[in-house]
């Protein structure tokens, strides 16, 4: 069931991104651009000697903060988008379940996200000549800040389903985030430390940091980044879906699932 | 087993001003497979709540509904697997897909393979019609046909049960001809248990089998349709005549109590339907068009219990006064 499911909503994401062409290309001019810009911007203003593990360090960054934005992001959209369509409530009559379908569409969602950007800097590593030593290693720590990342989206989609509007708290959780992604917890010392275990996406940005700008293996980082990355998944994601769903069962109560 | 058991479902809420609103007091009825149930009731009777409430979208504070014997409350997700609805007020589909991408994505997230779902659909909706609007976006479809596609996305699966929140609402004659049509087939031939709600009283004439009356969230009424009509049928018979009577006959046939609507047609209670013998003698030698005993509708049935002040003449299961 839960297959089906995926691929239902895997193929709800590809019809829609593919039959609004106006809406993709939009899509993808502002992910070229920024790209470009990162590629060029970063080699311009360093005099040229940014290329390599530096810029794969910002490039990487910068996904990492777009994707989680997305999965963060997502999630509230998807709710708040759907009780004002009208079809949240038919979505939550499904008997994959409520928790269950946020992931499968996030999920699917970011597969894309992911797909779009991988092709966008390999693009423009074919047009500016110029090749980052990026490896599908390197993708791990990525993917484990999206866990993390979903976790805070069903913390937002929690206010969502009961307060239907969230998009004030989007835009400002962008700088939040940023802050948090610029901010070097797995760097503190003393009682800060835990903050870098604690903090969302704290060992994921140490682990890429080590990874690509140190060199170092993705299981042998110092720090046990690696590792501490599951503790930061498992907190968040079980923090978020532990609320999400006392918040679901509260909208149920209140008996405002589907209002908008 | 009943296919749906809709046992003392109770349902509270806060108000802003601190007030506790009772949205739905209590509502019990059960339903059989192949049956089709009017659920009707004035505007913020507790009709939608209660249906949400046996859809699992909104919780009871009190009571449970159980679908084909699984507990909505307790068993949710299993009781889900049997239940397809369309909700008023809802567009129920993804406006920017076509009726078959719909219907495969509505298939999928209940679990059904892409093929099956694709299978069922275009079956589904070439029995409404709609083949050929299969890959037209659902936003370029009229709001009749829009509905139809979410009836046919709610029956992919094959509930055994479906709820249908106002289907005919805001639909022109043909369109609404066309649900009702498909709504007889389902509890006819695929013996789909069916909870239907709407203000459209021929509609629920027409369709039901069985009907509930809710208000003030408390079910007043629960029979068979055809019960509840003939409790409310008493002996009046209408006959049409070919002429109007002469005036000596119009006199005698006033003083058995007829009552003239016209000059050739008038309404007489008879104490029974073998005295339609001696009044036709007593007419001839003019010609009768037409003898009917007059049956109540729907809406005089209704009319009758929501417009009831005092709850303790409420009657539940048992027909009429």
């Amino acid at each position: 069931m839960m297959w089906q499911a995926f691929a239902a909503e895997f193929r709800r994401e590809w019809i829609t991104l593919r039959r609004y062409p106006t809406e993709f290309f939009g899509e993808l001019v502002v992910v070229v651009v920024i790209f470009y810009g990162l590629f060029l911007g970063s080699s311009y203003m360093s005099g040229g000697g940014i290329f390599g593990a530096r810029l794969s360090s910002v490039i990487l960054g910068y996904t990492l903060w777009t994707l989680s934005l997305a999965a963060i992001g997502n999630m509230g959209y998807s709710i708040s988008n759907e009780a004002q369509n009208g079809t949240l409530e038919q979505v939550f009559l499904s008997p994959v379940g409520a928790v269950r379908i946020l992931v499968l569409r996030n999920v699917a969602a970011l597969t894309f996200s992911m797909l779009f950007t991988v092709l966008v800097i390999y693009g423009i590593m074919g047009l500016t000549g110029h090749f980052l030593p990026l490896s599908p290693i390197d993708l791990v720590p990525l993917v484990m800040a999206v866990g993390t990342a979903m976790g805070i989206g069903f913390l937002i989609a929690s206010i969502t389903i009961l307060f239907k509007r969230t998009n004030q708290l989007l835009g400002l959780l962008q700088f939040v985030l940023l802050f948090i992604i610029m901010t070097p917890f797995t760097t503190f010392h003393g009682p800060l430390q835990y903050l870098g275990i604690i903090a969302p996406l704290s060992p994921m940005v140490g682990l890429l940091q080590s990874m690509l700008v140190d060199h170092q293996a993705l299981l042998t980082a110092p720090g046990d980044w690696f590792w501490w990355g599951f503790v930061n998944v498992a907190l968040w994601l079980g923090l978020g879906i532990a609320v999400f769903s006392r918040a679901y069962e509260r909208a149920k109560t209140r008996g405002t699932l589907g209002h908008y | 087993m009943p296919l749906l058991e809709v046992q003392g479902l109770a349902k509270r809420y806060k108000a802003k001003d601190g007030t506790t609103v009772h949205a739905v007091k209590t509502v019990s009825f059960t339903l059989d497979s192949g049956q089709i149930l009017a659920f009707l009731g004035p505007n913020g009777a507790g009709k939608t709540t209660s249906i949400k409430m046996i859809a699992g979208l909104v919780r009871p504070d009190d009571g449970d509904a159980l679908i084909a014997g699984q507990s909505v409350r307790r068993r949710g997700r299993a009781a889900l697997t049997h239940l397809g609805a369309v909700l008023e007020g809802s567009r129920n589909l993804y406006w920017r897909m076509t009726p078959l991408e719909n219907c495969e994505y509505w298939g999928g997230i209940r679990g059904m393979k892409r093929k099956s779902s694709r299978q069922r659909g275009l079956e589904l909706l070439d029995l409404c019609g709609l083949a050929d609007k299969a890959h037209h976006t659902v936003q370029q479809l009229s709001r009749g046909m829009q509905q139809q596609v979410a009836i046919c996305c709610a029956l992919l699966h094959r509930p055994a049960l479906l709820l249908l929140d106002e289907p005919t609402l805001g639909l022109d004659l043909e369109a609404s001809d066309r649900i009702q049509a498909l709504v007889r087939d389902l509890a006819l031939h695929d013996q789909v248990g069916i909870v239907l709600t709407t203000h459209q009283m021929e509609v629920a004439q027409t369709l039901s089998h069985r009907v509930a009356i809710i208000r003030k969230g408390e079910v007043i009424l629960e029979n068979g349709t055809e019960q509840a009509l003939a409790a409310f049928s008493g002996n009046t018979y209408g006959v049409d005549l070919t002429e109007a009577p002469s005036t000596d006959l119009r006199d005698r046939l006033e003083q058995r109590g007829a009552t003239f609507d016209s000059p050739v047609s008038f309404r007489v209670v008879l104490e029974s339907a073998s005295d339609v013998y001696p009044l036709l003698d007593s007419l001839r030698p003019i010609g009768v068009l037409r003898v009917q005993r007059e049956t109540a509708d729907l809406a005089t049935v209704f009319r009758h219990y929501v417009e009831l002040d005092e709850p303790s003449k409420s009657l539940t299961g048992g027909g009429a006064e």
